[in-house]
């Protein structure tokens, strides 16, 4: 229907490529091209951030403020580290090379030289308290700048413009972070399998995070942002960046709060401008895919009754059937399943999952084509 | 004055009511408690590193993150091993117990064991001031252990909140899981201690001092005696303060921390720091003090520029006071107060790298001789130039504010208090230990346990920074795949140390069969030394000098510089 363009104008170009290319692979069947599509979203707005590519190493790598900045209060933190450094160096070289050459210079070799007898050298050790002085000036100087750019974002950046900034509230609780949209009016936290959820930015879009906690102290700490604050109940404590780059940045709970402290993991995920907002749209529609979902995957061993479901999906697309909220639907099923394979800790029900899964799928893909193509009820008075 | 012969003097001096075991108990002989002092830090300090050896086990692999157990699931392998996997709880206590141990009663009590037993005879006294106070002083260390260690056992373990113990989780379980609390009172206890070691350190120095031993003649392992005591002397109330809190706050209704009701978990942060950025001084600087004995006795010279030492251990302990917001850069500080602890921060690398210098110019020039009181003392300079270089970096509040509670800082202050202070602690007691027991080490195997433990120290520590670098936070059972590789290798290094500890532990016991020293200065250094503790028999006699000791009347700034 009409309703198609309006959604599909949002997904980029190269999706549209990759669809295609997979609807001619699979012979035609546009229904797997789309399921293709559709974990191609989950894996960017909810990526497994602990997969393991066939070699053992992390397929997301972590990425630090340092040797890969993704944000640009991350890359002048770089920056000014490389330059301390580079004036802090002579005080961790020269002291190893003097030792090295006391060490072979001065050692008794049993031929009776007489050891010097000095004991002070007022121009000597005048230098060595000097030098380093003026080290710490020089040093103190560039990092003035970026003290004070860290405290609050550019004034130019309107806070109040959605597309100029992303406001976030974070609140950290035992053992997980719950992210409130200030803008978009979004609330996300853990899935349906209880883990983590990203926070999802834009990139080139300044974001401002409100930190708070629920419980006891927390740190929010993405070492590729180059931030780091620390959460407190009945406090808030404020930090900004503008992400550059476009990708997923993992990140850990920074301060201990209890035995789960370890696993208090945080993933962002930087997307464009384009994404974000079919990220908008698949949020708005979540909580409505719910109740498809627990009756999906109650029963583990069973398929769903089919009944119930199909009432559940038709009641589901009654509000709006638009394309949008079709693909919301498929969306949020497929990353809760993901979400579910990812948890370790139901082992059973991983095997499970991982065995029903397609036909579960298949059998709402059919639903919701069957629900979709037949003849609307008609429906409301007005 | 004629003076009047040992055997005339001993019978009045050497009054024993007791032997045997109940003379250790009931001992106020400052050499006595000294040397008690150190078997308890000895064991102490191996209770501790089997802690940490617990929690390099779980570390050396990622531990039960979550892929690894995927891919051992789904390529059909065994789940790697996991100490902790069913109790995260247990492996916080871990960390906890871990630090609270190494600093409350191996590193700061260790130095109080070479304080108490070299100290008094540096000066030419013949006890500490107050005898008994001193004995109180270290039998209170046996229930704080006690406390700490037998927590593991009651209802909720030890304590799990780290050994800052930041409210509110430290409030957690209050009224049911009492590890907490007896943990603060080991820290009561063990901070009494060493408030009463302090006014008696500084008592002894002031008014004990051997006619002619005026303060340009001190010896710098005195100087910095008297600096570290003025340090516990007023830091350490303010931690009690600040643990007081915490134990109110969970058993008698009080909200000093309790945000909802008007406290302020930051305030505790604030106040606990007070005291704990000092008390890195109080573990590090009397090894300032004896390190420059150490080198300018086997390099057969003199200390170099005494004076600027003893200036740069008074800038560190005043630095020290005011510079504890340091550790708290990501609590949401004003910047302009970020700013001024940086400095303050950066400025105490200007008095330590003096010291540095120094310790470099006294070796330069001499006749230097490689025991292995001076390997460790060489090997001190290296890791504590690294570690310290890594305190510069973090110092900076920009690259601060990412590497805070990272691994990074682990790394840091693990290379300053193992490759500073425990480096020193065994170079003083290589260097000590034919005065204080009468026998030689075996400079064999303190040839294997230096260079187990220098590399052992810079592979664990220095791996630790990589992997801090990379992003790994603190105190984690379990991390991402990507920290595999580092800290596997810190686990490696953790093992070369422990085992070098172990070759110790054993050349301590053995060294008792070895013969008997008969000279009064076993090294043959205390010709240019001149210093007192040489001058008496190996071990000292409980009255230590017969008659006030003749001070040598060696200025130390005798000799004005020629250029070396």
């Amino acid at each position: 229907m009409m309703l198609r363009a309006g959604f599909l104008t949002k997904l980029t170009m190269r999706t549209m490529l990759v669809a295609i290319a997979l609807c001619l692979a699979t012979a035609g069947t546009s229904v797997a091209a789309d399921t293709a599509e559709v974990d191609r979203y989950v894996e960017r707005f909810n990526p497994d951030i602990f997969q393991l590519d066939e070699n053992g190493k992390p397929v997301h790598e972590m990425k630090n403020a340092f040797s890969s900045p993704a944000s640009d209060i991350a890359q002048d933190v770089a920056t000014n580290n490389w330059f301390n450094l580079f004036v802090f160096m002579p005080f961790l070289i020269l002291p190893q090379i003097l030792l090295l050459v006391v060490i072979f210079k001065f050692r008794d070799r049993g031929d009776g030289r007489k050891p010097a007898t000095f004991m002070t050298n007022h121009k000597l050790e005048l230098a060595w308290t000097a030098i380093p002085c003026l080290a710490l000036v020089i040093v103190s100087v560039p990092v003035w700048e970026l003290l004070y750019k860290m405290e609050l974002p550019p004034t130019q950046v309107d806070t109040n413009n959605p597309d100029q900034a992303t406001i976030v509230k974070v609140t950290g609780r035992q053992f997980a972070w719950d992210y409130e949209y200030k803008h978009e009016n979004i609330s996300i936290g853990t899935d349906a399998a209880g883990l983590q959820e990203p926070l999802v930015l834009v990139l080139g879009r300044t974001t401002l995070l409100n930190i708070t906690s629920n419980d006891v102290n927390h740190a929010w700490w993405v070492p590729a942002y180059g931030v780091k604050k620390d959460a407190f109940k009945g406090r808030y404590t404020n930090t900004w960046f503008t992400p550059t780059v476009a990708g997923v940045f993992k990140g850990n709970c920074a301060e201990l709060c209890g035995p789960g402290h370890g696993i208090m993991f945080i993933s962002s995920v930087v997307v464009t401008a384009d994404e974000f907002d079919v990220y908008k749209s698949l949020q708005r529609h979540r909580a409505d895919t719910f109740k498809i979902w627990n009756q999906l995957q109650r029963g583990a061993g069973e398929t769903a009754s089919d009944a119930d479901l199909k009432a559940l999906v038709t009641k589901y697309f009654e509000k709006d059937a638009s394309d949008g909220r079709r693909f919301a639907l498929r969306y949020w099923i497929a990353a809760n399943f993901a979400s579910l394979r990812r948890k370790p800790q139901d082992r059973a029900l991983h095997d499970d999952v991982i065995r029903t899964f397609q036909s579960k799928r298949d059998q709402l893909e059919q639903l919701i084509a069957t629900v979709l193509s037949s003849p609307k009820p008609v429906a409301s008075a007005e | 004055m004629e003076p009047i012969a040992p055997a005339v003097i001993a019978p009045q001096l050497e009054i024993k009511r007791y032997t045997g075991i109940m003379d250790w108990l009931t001992t106020v002989d400052h050499k006595k408690i000294g040397l008690m002092y150190f078997w308890f830090v000895v064991i102490m300090g191996l209770v501790g590193g089997a802690m940490a050896g617990a929690i390099r086990v779980q570390l050396a692999t990622p531990g039960a993150v979550w892929e690894v157990v995927e891919a051992a699931h789904l390529n059909g392998t065994d789940v790697p091993f996991n100490l902790f996997s069913e109790n995260r709880h247990l492996y916080n206590q871990m960390v906890t117990m871990h630090a609270s141990i190494m600093i409350f009663f191996t590193i700061i009590p260790g130095f109080i064991a070479f304080m108490n037993y070299i100290v008094p005879i540096m000066i030419g006294a013949r006890d500490m001031a107050f005898p008994k106070m001193n004995a109180f002083g270290f039998w209170l260390l046996i229930p704080a252990a006690i406390l700490m260690l037998t927590s593991f056992f009651v209802q909720g373990g030890a304590a799990a909140s780290g050994w800052t113990a930041y409210p509110p989780l430290s409030l957690q379980g209050m009224g049911t899981n009492p590890g907490q609390d007896m943990w603060v009172f080991g820290v009561h206890l063990a901070g009494v201690s060493s408030i009463l070691a302090a006014i008696n350190f500084i008592v002894t120095v002031t008014n004990l001092r051997a006619p002619g031993m005026t303060w340009s003649r001190l010896p710098l392992f005195a100087w910095a005696t008297i600096f570290v005591s003025i340090i516990q002397l007023l830091a350490t109330p303010v931690l009690a303060a600040a643990v007081t809190m915490v134990l109110m706050d969970r058993n008698f209704g009080t909200t000093f921390t309790i945000a909802s009701q008007g406290g302020d978990p930051v305030l505790y942060q604030h106040i606990f720091w007070t005291y704990s950025h000092p008390a890195v001084y109080i573990m590090i600087l009397p090894g300032f003090g004896a390190i420059s004995h150490v080198f300018a006795s086997f390099s057969r010279k003199r200390i170099f520029g005494y004076i600027s030492m003893i200036y740069a251990i008074g800038a560190i302990t005043l630095l020290g006071f005011m510079v504890w917001a340091h550790h708290m850069f990501s609590v949401g500080m004003p910047t302009i107060l970020q700013a001024y602890f940086m400095y303050a921060s950066l400025l105490i690398g200007v008095p330590t790298g003096i010291k540095v210098f120094n310790w470099l110019a006294t070796m330069w020039g001499g006749s230097i001789r490689f025991t292995t009181s001076m390997k460790f003392a060489c090997g001190f300079i290296c890791l504590f130039v690294i570690g310290g270089f890594g305190g510069l970096i973090l110092a900076m509040v920009p690259t601060d504010i990412s590497l805070t509670d990272s691994y990074f800082v682990v790394g840091h202050f693990h290379m300053v208090l193992v490759g500073g202070s425990v480096m020193l602690l065994f170079s003083m007691t290589y260097y000590w230990w034919p005065k204080m027991s009468g026998h030689f080490l075996s400079e064999k195997a303190g040839s294997w346990v230096f260079w187990l433990m220098f590399l052992g120290v810079f592979v664990a520590f220095f791996a630790m920074h990589i992997s801090g670098y990379a992003g790994m936070p603190r105190r984690v059972p379990v991390y991402y795949a990507d920290f595999k590789f580092s800290n596997y290798l810190t686990t490696v290094g953790y093992f070369m140390t422990f085992i070098a500890a172990l070759i110790f532990f054993v050349d301590l016991l053995v060294s008792y069969r070895r013969p008997k020293i008969t000279v009064d200065d076993p090294w043959a250094i205390n010709d240019i030394q001149q210093s007192l503790e040489w001058a008496t028999s190996c071990p000292p006699p409980v009255y230590n000098f017969a008659v006030s000791p003749p001070i040598p009347v060696v200025e130390q700034i005798a000799h004005r510089g020629n250029n070396p």
